[in-house]
């Protein structure tokens, strides 16, 4: 009686190891802590947006057409829920992405025309806030790149043999990546470098 | 319907995918190939250029390593011709990962990347100093500091003086006092081995007491086994503890000389070593920090 208890339990932590059950469940566990790290590293930035418009405003307050499109795509960010969950949902995993894209286009252009005010780029407050958005950029990159990892490590557990039929028995299913569309933004942060003025031309 | 069409489509579609693989492949090796590859990690300081004098080097190798010794942060500098295809964010990234400086769980390293060649430098952070040495303040030191010196060829005395700003700054950080011995005191599989080997001798006398010999240790094994499945999550070790805890608790108990044979295990002194022939000690890095040019 006894020993078939042990046995049986024996079999069943052979089998569930045996077929990848706990590989699947800390790959997902680094999924949602990578995923997370993302998040809090757009937030970051999302954060560092209004002292940044604010600040500029007081040069540079011609500049309207800019000024707002950063506002706009601020608060396309700000109005979209940034869950955990968002990554088992690929129609609002790639809204999320487009808003984040379009306020990483909005902020280069900001920076780019405060390129023409010498007095702001010499404003201590203004060199602070840059580099913290190039900071903020470059978190974003470093956490974007460590959940691609991650997203590739289960998702090739959930696709390869042994692990496939366990995802299928307990409903995993392979999670988005950073999709080919937006290769490009991935391997190139927007361009915050203001150490060569000049670099991005029109 | 058109078995013919549907073939040719087929083997197009074969043919698109073998040149597809094949254009991956050419990428990928042109991509390695063209890396900068991460130098070994022996010194705090690794000049690959040849600027610094031995004497410099020396200097800064031993003010860095009684940084270390008073407060344990590690700061490691390395300079190199370039970074080139990378950018030097994405190298000094990759750089940090590899040699991990800074305490594991504290996370206070900081590198100082220099790219002669590129004329760029970066300061990368570890997590647990981006409060003291927050983006703007690395910005500074780079702005003010190092890169005023470095314009004027001033290599030496430029890295030093950065190094001294970013050891101002980290003083003024409350960070755990160093260790005496440097070494990384997390368990090991052997550890964990042992003391639940120690462990399922004292259960094995327990259960064998209320089940009888063969049944107490039989449930001994296999419950060690379980234990050591989770903490391990291998099998392999799983099933090597519940062998071995089975037959110690089945002859072991016979003969009352297993404690202290268990108290002689458990008394192992285990040091691991700390920077000097290794490495650095496992810090984490999320990218903080700042770049500049000069």
């Amino acid at each position: 009686m006894r020993h078939a208890i042990s046995t049986a339990a024996m079999i069943v932590a052979l089998v569930l190891s045996g077929c990848s059950y706990n590989t699947l469940q800390s790959t997902d566990e680094q999924i949602k802590a990578s995923w997370a790290e993302v998040l809090n590293q757009y937030q970051r930035r999302a954060d560092l947006v209004p002292n940044l418009v604010n600040t500029v405003k007081g040069f540079a307050a011609q500049e309207k057409d800019v000024l707002l499109g950063v506002a706009d795509a601020r608060s396309k960010v700000g109005g979209i829920q940034a869950t955990p969950e968002l990554i088992n949902d690929p129609d609002a995993f790639s809204k999320f992405q487009q808003a984040q894209s379009q306020l990483s286009g909005a902020l280069s252009r900001l920076l780019m025309v405060t390129e023409s005010y010498p007095e702001l780029k010499s404003d201590t407050n203004f060199r602070d806030l840059q580099a913290q958005l190039e900071g903020t950029e470059n978190r974003i990159t470093v956490a974007r790149n460590r959940y691609i990892k991650a997203v590739q490590e289960y998702n090739t557990v959930v696709r390869s043999f042994p692990g496939n039929l366990t995802a299928m028995l307990f409903g995993y299913q392979t999670k988005p990546g950073f999709g080919v569309d937006n290769e490009q933004e991935i391997s190139s942060a927007p361009k915050v470098d203001f150490g060569a003025p000049a670099s991005t031309g029109k | 319907m058109k078995p013919a069409s549907l073939i040719t489509r087929k083997t197009v579609q074969r043919l698109h995918c073998c040149y597809f693989i094949l254009l991956c492949l050419a990428l990928a090796v042109s991509h390695v190939q063209a890396e900068v590859a991460v130098p070994p990690l022996k010194r705090h300081v690794t000049d690959l250029t040849a600027t610094l004098s031995a004497q410099e080097v020396a200097s800064l190798e031993q003010r860095l390593a009684a940084f270390e010794s008073t407060g344990g942060s590690q700061i490691a500098v390395l300079m190199i011709p370039t970074t080139q295809p990378e950018a030097i964010e994405q190298y000094a990234m990759r750089v940090a990962e590899t040699w991990k400086p800074g305490r594991k769980g504290i996370d206070d390293g900081v590198l100082l990347l220099i790219a002669k060649n590129d004329r760029a430098l970066r300061i990368e952070v570890g997590y647990g100093l981006e409060g003291a040495i927050t983006d703007a303040a690395a910005k500074r030191i780079i702005a003010e500091i190092i890169t005023p010196l470095f314009k004027q060829g001033h290599f030496g005395t430029g890295i030093q003086a950065g190094l001294e700003a970013v050891m101002r700054l980290i003083q003024g950080e409350a960070l755990p006092p160093p260790q005496a011995k440097p070494s990384a005191n997390t368990p090991s599989d052997l550890d964990n081995f042992l003391s639940i080997l120690i462990f399922s001798l004292l259960l094995g006398r327990v259960l064998q007491v209320f089940l009888g010999r063969l049944a107490g240790s039989g449930v001994t094994g296999v419950g060690l086994g379980f234990v050591g499945w989770l903490i391990s999550s291998s099998v392999m070790m799983a099933i090597i503890i519940a062998i071995v805890a089975f037959v110690l608790n089945l002859f072991l108990h016979a003969n009352p000389g297993i404690y202290r044979a268990g108290r002689g295990w458990s008394g192992h002194d285990r040091y691991r070593g700390g920077f000097g022939g290794g490495g650095f000690g496992g810090g984490g890095f999320g990218g903080g920090g700042a770049s500049g040019r000069w």
